[in-house]
Formats: C-alpha cells, sequence, structure tokens
C-alpha cells in the first residue's frame, strides 16, 4: 500500500472494512427494528406501545428485573466480601457453583426452577397442599432472573474486593470504628463503582430474559407476560406493529444502559 | 478540640524528657508461633511516655508482628500488651485508641483530606462543630491547610503521611505506631522527613514506636533503639549504648561497620594473635581461655605512620595498607595485619604486650578503617605503606554470643 506523507491509507481502509462488516450483523438488524416499527407512521407505533398488555409486560419486566438485581447485588456484595476475606475449605467450588449460571443455557435454567418448585417439583408439590404456588408468578420471574444473572454483580465486585488493601480496614479498626463502620464510611465507597456497574449489567440481562422465563411464567398475557415474551407472542400471532414498538424499547433500554457503562466508567471507577 | 488543644499545651513543655519515667505502653513477655515457626519470644520492652522506640531488625525479625500485636491486629500466644498502665490484651483494636501510621499510609481514597482527618471523630459521633475545629488545628500542625480539599492520590507520599499522622492524633492515640514509615519514599525525601517527623512528634508529646530496617534511621529517630534479631530483642538501649557498646555480634554488625577478630582471655587480657590487649572488661565475666571476640567500629582505628600512637589508644598491630577507597565523607582503608605481630609501638601511657607465641592465621585478616578528611589530607597513604594501628575503643564478646544476649538487654 502506498504510504503517503503524513497519511497512512490503511488507516482509512480498515476502520471502513470494520464499519462494513458490522453492517450486516449489527447496524442492519438494529435499524431494521426503527425502520419497520415506524414505517406506519408514529400514530400507529404509539398506539401498539400504549397498549394495555404492552404497558403491563414492560412494567412487569421493569419490576422482576429490579428485585432480582436488588438481591443479586446484595447476594455479590456479601458473597464477594465472604469469598475474598476468608479462606476456607471448599472455597474455590463455591466460587465456580456461583459462576456456574451463565454457562447453563437459560431454558435449562427455567427447567430446573420448573422442576424445583412446580406444581410437582421437588419442593413445590409440599407447598401445593399449603395453597402456595410460585411457578407461573411474578416470583418466578424473578426466580428465573436471579439464577441466570446470578454471578454478574458478583463477578465485577469480588475482583475489587480482591484488590482493595486490607490495610484501608485496619486502619479504620485502629482509629475506632467498628467493622459495620468500617464496612460503610471505607469499603463501601471503594466499592461504589462496581456496584453501580454490577448492578446495570444484572438489570440489563434479567429484562432481556427470555428462555427461563417463558418456561417458568406461564406466558399469561397481562399477568406473566414479559416484554420479550410479549414481543414473541405478538409476532406468533402476527402482530408485527406491537412486537416492533416494545423491541425499540428494549432496544434504546440497553443501548442506554451500556452508554452508561462506557462512558461514565471515569466516574465509576473514580479514585 | 481539648485533646489538641492539650497536645498543643504539652509541646510547650521545654524538655519532653522530663516526663520519661512514665511508662506509656509496655509488652509483657509476648510470644508468638505462626505453625510451629517461632516468631517472636518473649518479648518484652516499656516505651516511657514523649519517647520515640525504634524496634530494628531485618525483614523477617519479627518486628513488624509486634506492631501488630501492640495494635491489636494480631493477637499474641503468650504475654500483655499495657497501655499506660492497663491491661489491653484481650481488647479488639478498635477499643485501643492506638494510632498506626500504615507502610502505605492506607489513606481512605474516597475521602478527602479533612474528611481521613475527622474520620476518627466522625464515628465517635462528636459533633460537627468540635470535628471542625480539630481538624483545622491538626490541619496547621502538619500544614496542610491549603490542601484540606484534595484527595489522598493529589498528595506526595510525604504529604499523605502527614494527613495519616493527623488522623490518628484526632483522636489522641495512646501510642503512635510507624511501620516502616520511609520506606517508600527516595533517599533524599527519607531523610528530610525523619526530621519533620521527630520535630512533630516532640511537639505533640506522644509515644511513638517505628520500625525499620534502616539502622541510619533508627540512630536518627530513635530516643531509644531495640535490636530484634529472630524474634528476640538482642540488646535494648539509647543509640549511642547499641552502637557503642553492641551487646552481641549480631547488632554490632547491624548497626554499622564493624571489625571482628578472634580472640582468647588471657591473664585478664584478650589475645588476639600474638597481641595481648589490656581489656577494661569485668574479667569476672569471663573465664581464662575463653574465646571471644574483639569487635570495633572502622572509625575506632587509628592509623599511624610510626610507632607513635595517641594517648589513649590500644596499640593492636601493624600492618599492610591493601587498598585505599574514597567514600565521600571519609577514606576507607583495607589494611591487612601483620601475620607475625612483629610490631612494637609506642602507645603514650597504654601498655601493650607481646607474646612470642606462633601467630596465629586471625591476625592476617584484613581489617577496615576509615579516616575523617583532615586526618586523610594530613597524613597522605598509600597501598603498600607499613602502619601502625591502634583502637579508641573496642567491645570484647564472649565467641558464642549469639546464644547468650549481652548484660544490658534486661534494661
Amino acid at each position: 500500500m502506498r504510504h503517503v506523507r503524513g497519511f497512512d491509507v490503511a488507516r482509512p481502509l480498515s476502520i471502513g472494512m470494520l464499519v462494513f462488516m458490522m453492517l450486516p450483523l449489527v447496524f442492519l438488524p438494529l435499524a431494521s427494528i426503527f425502520i419497520f416499527g415506524t414505517s406506519n407512521g408514529l400514530g400507529n407505533f404509539w398506539a401498539a406501545l400504549t397498549a394495555p398488555e404492552a404497558i403491563f409486560a414492560l412494567k412487569l419486566s421493569m419490576a422482576t428485573s429490579f428485585w432480582a438485581t436488588l438481591f443479586n447485588v446484595l447476594f455479590g456484595l456479601f458473597a464477594a466480601y465472604v469469598l475474598s476475606r476468608y479462606n476456607f475449605l471448599g472455597r474455590n467450588a463455591l466460587i465456580v457453583t456461583i459462576s456456574l449460571p451463565t454457562a447453563i443455557p437459560t431454558a435449562v435454567a427455567g427447567f430446573a426452577l420448573l422442576l424445583l418448585w412446580g406444581p410437582y417439583g421437588t419442593l413445590g408439590r409440599f407447598l401445593r397442599p399449603q395453597g402456595i404456588q410460585i411457578m407461573f408468578t411474578a416470583g418466578a420471574i424473578i426466580l428465573a432472573n436471579i439464577f441466570v444473572t446470578f454471578p454478574l454483580a458478583f463477578g465485577v465486585i469480588k475482583p475489587v474486593f480482591d484488590t482493595m488493601s486490607r490495610s484501608l480496614e485496619e486502619a479504620s479498626a485502629t482509629i475506632g470504628a467498628t467493622r459495620v463502620q468500617t464496612f460503610w464510611h471505607v469499603t463501601l465507597p471503594s466499592l461504589r463503582g462496581a456496584i453501580v456497574s454490577g448492578a446495570l449489567l444484572t438489570f440489563a440481562r434479567a429484562v432481556g430474559e427470555f428462555g427461563s422465563t417463558i418456561l417458568v411464567s406461564g406466558n399469561l398475557a397481562g399477568r406473566t407476560q414479559t416484554a420479550p415474551l410479549y414481543i414473541f407472542a405478538k409476532f406468533n400471532e402476527g402482530q408485527i406493529e406491537a412486537a416492533n414498538a416494545i423491541a425499540i424499547v428494549l432496544a434504546l433500554f440497553s443501548f442506554l444502559i451500556f452508554s452508561v457503562l462506557f462512558f461514565a466508567r471515569d466516574w465509576l471507577d473514580v479514585d | 478540640m481539648a485533646q489538641v488543644a492539650r497536645m498543643m499545651k504539652q509541646s510547650v513543655t521545654p524538655d519532653f524528657k522530663e516526663s520519661v519515667s512514665q511508662t506509656a505502653a509496655s509488652v509483657v513477655g509476648v510470644s508468638k508461633f505462626f505453625g510451629k515457626t517461632v516468631v517472636l519470644e518473649n518479648i518484652s520492652f516499656d516505651v516511657a511516655e514523649g519517647e520515640a522506640l525504634v524496634l530494628l531488625g531485618a525483614s523477617g525479625s519479627g518486628k513488624t508482628t509486634i506492631l501488630r500485636i501492640i495494635a491489636g491486629l494480631e493477637q499474641p500466644y503468650t504475654g500483655k500488651i499495657m497501655l499506660h498502665g492497663k491491661d489491653v490484651t484481650e481488647l479488639p483494636a478498635r477499643e485501643r485508641g492506638v494510632g498506626v501510621i500504615f507502610q502505605s499510609y492506607a489513606l481512605f481514597p474516597k475521602m478527602t483530606v479533612e474528611k481521613n482527618i475527622g474520620y476518627g471523630l466522625r464515628i465517635r459521633k462528636r459533633s460537627r462543630k468540635q470535628i471542625k475545629q480539630t481538624v483545622n488545628e491538626l490541619l496547621s500542625l502538619v500544614q496542610l491547610e491549603e490542601h484540606r480539599k484534595k484527595y489522598p492520590s493529589q498528595l506526595s507520599g510525604g504529604q499523605q503521611q502527614r494527613v495519616a499522622i493527623a488522623r490518628t492524633l484526632a483522636y489522641k492515640p495512646e501510642v503512635l505506631l510507624f511501620d516502616e514509615p520511609f520506606g517508600a519514599l527516595d533517599a533524599q525525601t527519607r531523610v528530610h522527613l525523619r526530621r519533620e517527623i521527630r520535630a512533630l512528634l516532640r511537639k505533640v508529646n506522644v509515644p511513638a514506636i517505628f520500625i525499620t530496617h534502616d539502622q541510619e534511621e533508627a540512630l536518627e529517630l530513635g530516643d531509644r533503639i531495640a535490636v530484634i534479631r529472630l524474634g528476640h530483642i538482642d540488646q535494648i538501649g539509647t543509640p549511642s549504648e547499641v552502637y557503642n557498646n553492641p551487646a552481641t555480634e549480631y547488632v554490632a554488625t547491624f548497626l554499622g561497620a564493624a571489625n571482628i577478630l578472634e580472640g582468647t582471655i588471657h591473664n585478664g587480657h584478650v589475645e588476639v594473635g600474638s597481641v595481648q590487649i589490656p581489656a577494661r572488661i569485668d574479667v569476672a565475666k569471663f573465664s581464662e581461655g575463653q574465646s571471644v571476640k574483639l569487635i570495633f567500629r572502622p572509625e575506632d582505628v587509628s592509623v599511624s605512620k610510626t610507632q607513635t600512637l595517641p594517648s589513649g589508644h590500644a596499640c593492636l598491630l601493624s600492618g599492610i595498607v591493601e587498598e585505599i577507597s574514597f567514600v565521600g565523607a571519609y577514606e576507607r582503608l583495607r589494611i591487612r595485619l601483620d601475620p607475625g605481630g612483629s610490631a612494637a609501638c609506642d602507645a603514650g601511657d597504654t601498655p601493650y604486650y607481646l607474646t612470642t607465641e606462633t601467630p596465629e592465621s586471625q591476625t592476617a585478616k584484613p581489617i577496615i578503617a576509615t579516616r575523617p578528611k583532615p586526618e586523610s589530607m594530613a597524613t597522605k597513604l598509600r597501598q603498600g605503606d607499613r602502619v601502625f594501628i591502634g583502637l579508641t575503643s573496642f567491645t570484647i564478646l564472649p565467641s558464642d554470643s549469639r546464644a547468650s544476649p549481652g548484660p544490658d538487654s534486661s534494661k
């Protein structure tokens, strides 16, 4: 390739090639959501978006993802604290087990939950006579979300714990702080970035969860139908516009979360 | 605020040594094992009010463990820790009121300088006004007023260290513990900072324990030095005691350079090879014929071209200058002693003795001498010159001094 003075030909060519390769793989699929969704006019789009079932599905997704995220961040904090502060037999086994759920196909995860909590499941059969039904409720969706996003927050928080100097906590103790005060004033502020990014990752993943949710929720419109399930259902019914409207919302939403994660990196890791 | 005010008042005391008699902290018979490894064995010492004690030892000597046990970050197996007469062995770190300045300073990265300094008072639920006042006083004490809003990462190493000190002074610690305080700094800053800290400590009159492996630092910082080796205190005493009268060979060699010659006790004298040196020692401590070590510092060696040595110098031997090196502040000579002990020097009123026995190989080993500039200018020496050697002072220790600590170690 010719090298003109001060101008590297390889540069625009390689950038162009990169964009060209991503075009059919990423850009065009995303673009088509927006093109199709609004092709019949914004009025139709808005009507599809504000249909009661659609609103319900979005709300349900947000709510179940929120509770799953809250649980997994708190659990991730606790697990990271225990696993980086104490050394014990079986510690590595626990770390692997916590990380396992991401490696399991989501359909398998949903199936496993059904086998445990379902009306005839290992535990569910004892709950049924009590009138307690966990599967096919919003609770089941939260359980599924917790399961599939289990290690995400933990995975972000634990490395920060590992690299955090013990002497900070020791200093706090010698100054006179209790463990709780030390955790609140010293440990937690250093984890802020990890907690926020762990939460965003978990939430984004939970909102999009499909495979396990469709098994455990029962997919009842207006009752246990989350946004991804709504898209799937409407598509099967041939209501492409309805599906498309929600698809746009979910796409924008994940775009927003990853923008925050990417552009707020400096703020998140601020020292 | 009252605490700092009290500290300031104490600082007016002209001579801080007046209060030395009062014990601020005691370590009593502390032992510690990690598994079967003995880390500390029966360590005991006191720190007086306002005193700076330096624990000097190589890495792995157990000095950091002593510090952590005093702070309550580790538990001893036996023994106890007393702070101002109170047994705190069973107390957790947070209830001991000890100030630890960590090697890394351990400043809280997400807090500003003033938040760091006020931390101890905030968790003690002091009033906002009181915290503000104390923080202001401490900021001016450590001269960091203009950096109050900065984060630790924006400060230099020395500034961070001052924040760390101020942070502990805020709650008026019983004792300050410095863990290798200058380890992370370059040589120049180190010298500057340790003088600064020494001055600051005199001002606030808080007893301090320093940990270091740097003998120069120990000599300059400490009112007293405890030399730690393999979990033992080999010797504890003032810098001049430890330097001039080392209790063990280890102490002698760890604190500066030392020449060591082997000899035996004979008729109340030390016999090194064929030379007898009149020993100013308590002969009762040694038995006739016991093998001993004669230890002297390079600067205790006086070198003369003639047989006349300044009065008061014990004449040792004659030797040949093997090597002369210029080390900046002084000149260093390597002198190989004559094997025969043929020299007879006229050393004023100090008698010397020569035996006619066969010389031992000991005397053929080289010794190191240093001479200050004026002297090396006045009497120029060259390689190969024959010189007469005298000693201004020396220490005699039993050859198995490793096993028995010197008589001073009980202090």
